[in-house]
């Protein structure tokens, strides 16, 4: 059944007969218009990247950052409409800023990941508003290392009643992707926006199920996903693009815990390993149509 | 009688060990606040004006009760101007008193003379900075700024100009003024050295009539020896002035910042 | 029963007495003649904070122990916060106002990493240096003193600013700042001063003094203040902040302490000459 003409897809709030939300499928539809953005949670940490297509020639190389720092142990990269990821950002960060202030702690990545997929959600409820043109890949590090608990006077008991349970550890690398509809899932990987069909495709290559044995670490995984990027880049290839990528780590890791940007040297070495693997499969190609 | 009364004679109801007894809350009244949110840090200033000219001064200690917090924070700054470097600035504020309220007084008048000259595009003159800073400080009356302000500068006519302030606003133009802890100091000398109080015509007979010396006024170099004079020995007979004077001579070129070791003891 | 529902269910009045809602807030009909009250002394305090700069960076130290009053409460409360790899800042005074204040630094730190990330050379000039913190610390003390709420502490900041110099500044419950080569809080103006300054006289001896020079004069600062400051503690944190970054030591024990010198005091106790 089509949408156009039946008067179901004018308003939020109204399901079509056969229960659909079509506003919710038209921002769907923006999303899928957005730059690649991915996200891969590894042994020991997130790594998040985006392909961003370059609007214009004037804009500056490598400013404009569109992969947000929402708590210093998560980050956020969205595809679809921009200034709606703003709002969610924004949103976000008040929301793990509010956790903080209440809990004196980090926002854990589920509970953000959650509340944000209640506020997305409540955008598809009302006549009044639209519903998010982006979807979101929320990647975060609950910290394993007992966290001290900010502004705490002295570090409590060693054990006993209060004290800490010995070998048990709570956190780790946490990837959480929603959508317009406000579902979200956690996974292992996740992709978004034109080119996550051929992402997702990739993705599901790379061992990321601890279940499956060991899986790929936090630098393979910075090469991975910029190979990715590059891969999904080849269906729009007349169009310009920069990579931008962010990770984080345990506190024990490379970023200690903290979301940040990967180093120059790293991310310039990933891109040159992800262009050489295509030139790779390209070779490929000709020897073949030689044959 | 006062004498006695301070110390407490023994008596039959227990008693406490120390002198000050607790404030009974009984009374039903509500508990006061033992918070007071002033203190006195000490170090003294002082401006003279000149025809063309004024130098304004201050030392360069900072002290609370018998301790010198620090021998160096400057109690003379330099209001409008461009950026934090306040470059091509022709106007100095003193402030002496409590620091606290000096700095903040200092952050809201520069501010002020900066919004002037992006909104009217051309400098503030000192006369009405110097009616501006008396709103501020008014403005503030019922929770002072508790400071003792000298503003200096080069008025219209590019005659030296010098106000000073009370803690509330009330100011006026002077010649020379000495502000601060040794203000009862200095400022006699000043009378006497720049408006010649006390001098007469030596050559006129004795009497009644003899005639008071005419003020005329002064040229730099003597301003500022008067200063350096003032300042060695207000450090000689007051602790909290100390460490380095600091003097700013305005002109109609700029301000010219000039600063000397004191004693530091 | 009664025909007033409102009533039912609750205790009587003429058996009970009527409720007594003295020490309810007065929104919900508690005494209204009281004004609103805040701090009008410290509860639990930490002592002396003490720093010192040298030719390429700061050192910092204060103990690790919260007095209740005259009581020892608790041993091993950390009073150096580190801000970032460019600052650091020692808190003297209340400690439930130094996480209050703690809490606020973290909030900012994390705002500060909302727009910029640190890998990249040209963010590093907008990194907030421990001047830009020392600012923003004294405006919010200055405001809290101005709205008669004072937060009960005196700050030490240090570390770098913008153009990668030692810096150490101070500011208290009133709002006051000041900066010096040396600088020291509460039982340390009287103890630490004398001998900080007698080792760094001047901003010149400053940037002459070696970074081991400055580390043994305030561990020797410490060992004295322990001597003499009957609120404080042998255990204590030192940070030395410079261009490689922020090294802080939470768990340092007091060494080769001497008290020799205690037989030698005459005019308190019990002693007879």
């Amino acid at each position: 059944m089509t949408s156009i003409g039946t008067g179901y897809d004018l308003s939020n709030s109204v399901f079509s007969p056969d229960g659909r939300n079509f506003q919710v499928e038209y921002a769907v539809k923006a999303v899928e218009n957005g730059g690649t953005a991915i996200g891969i949670r590894c042994k020991d940490g997130v790594v998040l990247a985006l392909e961003k297509l370059v609007s214009s020639k004037l804009l500056k190389k490598d400013a404009n950052k569109r992969i947000a720092t929402v708590d210093r142990h998560v980050g956020v990269v969205h595809s679809g409409l921009l200034p709606d990821g703003r709002h969610f950002v924004s949103r976000s960060r008040d929301e793990a800023s509010s956790w903080r202030s209440t809990y004196k702690a980090p926002i854990p990545v589920s509970s953000l990941a959650n509340r944000m997929g209640a506020y997305v959600q409540a955008y598809t409820l009302y006549s009044s508003v639209r519903p998010f043109g982006i979807t979101a890949i929320v990647g975060g590090y609950d910290a394993e290392t007992e966290v001290d608990v900010d502004g705490a006077v002295g570090s409590g008991p060693k054990s006993g009643s209060g004290g800490k349970s010995k070998g048990v550890k709570e956190g780790g690398p946490y990837l959480y992707m929603i959508e317009p509809s406000g579902l979200y899932w956690g996974y292992y990987g996740a992709a978004t926006g034109k080119g996550r069909q051929s992402a997702k495709s990739e993705l599901e290559k790379l061992k990321l199920d601890p279940k499956d044995g060991d899986c790929i670490s936090l630098e393979e995984g910075v090469k991975e996903a910029a190979r990715i990027i590059y891969v999904a880049h080849e269906d729009s290839k007349d169009k310009d693009f920069e990579l931008e990528m962010t990770w984080i780590s345990a506190v024990s890791g490379p970023t200690k815990g903290r979301h940040e940007e990967v180093p120059k040297e790293l991310r310039e070495e990933a891109e040159r390993l992800a262009k050489k693997s295509l030139e790779g499969e390209d070779e490929d190609e000709e020897g073949k149509m030689e044959e | 009688m006062a004498a006695l009364s301070s110390y407490s004679m023994p008596t039959e109801q227990p008693a406490f060990s120390f002198q000050n007894q607790p404030q009974s809350h009984a009374s039903g009244g509500p508990t006061q606040h033992s918070f007071y949110p002033y203190t006195d840090n000490g170090g003294s200033t002082l401006g003279i004006s000149g025809s063309s000219f004024t130098i304004i001064a201050g030392d360069t200690r900072m002290t609370s009760g018998y301790n010198i917090l620090t021998r160096y924070a400057p109690k003379l700054f330099r209001i409008g101007g461009e950026g934090p470097e306040h470059a091509g600035a022709k106007i100095v504020l003193s402030v002496v008193g409590f620091a606290a309220d000096g700095q903040a007084l200092q952050e809201r008048l520069d501010m002020v003379v900066k919004m002037y000259r992006y909104q009217h595009g051309k400098d503030m003159s000192v006369h009405a900075c110097a009616q501006r800073l008396s709103h501020i400080l008014y403005n503030k009356r019922f929770f002072p700024y508790y400071v003792q302000a000298i503003l200096g500068g080069i008025d219209e006519e590019g005659v030296g100009a010098l106000y000073s302030y009370d803690p509330v606003g009330s100011y006026e133009r002077e010649q020379c003024r000495a502000a601060g802890a040794a203000a009862s100091l200095i400022m006699p000398f000043l009378d006497n050295q720049v408006n010649l109080k006390n001098q007469y015509e030596p050559d006129a007979p004795q009497g009644l009539e003899k005639p008071q010396l005419q003020p005329q006024p002064l040229d730099r170099q003597t301003v500022e020896e008067l200063v350096r004079d003032a300042f060695t020995s207000a450090v000689e007979r007051h602790i909290e002035v100390g460490d380095g004077l600091q003097m700013m001579v305005i002109t109609k070129d700029g301000i010219e910042e000039l600063y000397s070791p004191l004693k530091q003891d | 029963m009664n025909h007033n529902p409102q009533a039912w269910g609750r205790p009587r009045d003429d058996v009970y007495g009527a409720y007594n809602s003295q020490y309810l807030p007065q929104h919900h009909g508690g005494p209204s003649a009281h004004p609103t009250t805040h701090t009008q002394s410290p509860i639990v305090t930490g002592t002396s904070v003490i720093a010192i700069k040298y030719s390429t960076g700061v050192v910092i130290a204060a103990d690790n122990l919260a007095s209740y009053g005259s009581l020892a409460r608790f041993t091993d409360v950390k009073r150096l916060k580190p801000f970032n790899r460019k600052a650091v800042v020692g808190f003297g005074g209340d400690v439930s106002d130094m996480q209050y204040l703690d809490r606020l630094l973290s909030s900012l730190d994390v705002q500060e990493n909302y727009s910029h990330n640190n890998d990249d050379p040209e963010d590093t000039k907008a990194l907030m240096s421990a001047k830009n913190l020392h600012t923003y610390l004294a405006k919010v003390m200055y405001k809290r003193r101005s709205d008669f709420n004072p937060l009960w502490n005196s700050l030490l900041i240090c570390g770098l600013d913008e153009k990668n110099k030692p810096f150490l500044a101070t500011a208290d419950l009133l709002g006051t700042t000041y900066s010096a080569p040396t600088l020291a809080t509460g039982f340390g103006a009287h103890l630490a001063q004398p001998l900080l300054r007698k080792a760094v006289p001047d901003e010149e001896a400053s940037q002459k003094l070696d970074k081991e020079t400055a580390v043994e004069v305030v561990r020797e600062c410490m060992k004295v203040l322990f001597y003499r400051d009957a609120r404080s503690m042998n255990e204590y944190s030192i940070a030395v902040v410079d261009e490689k970054g922020v090294e802080l030591k939470e768990k340092e024990k007091l060494e080769n302490q001497s008290w020799a010198f205690a037989d030698q005091i005459r005019g308190y106790g019990t002693q007879t000459v």
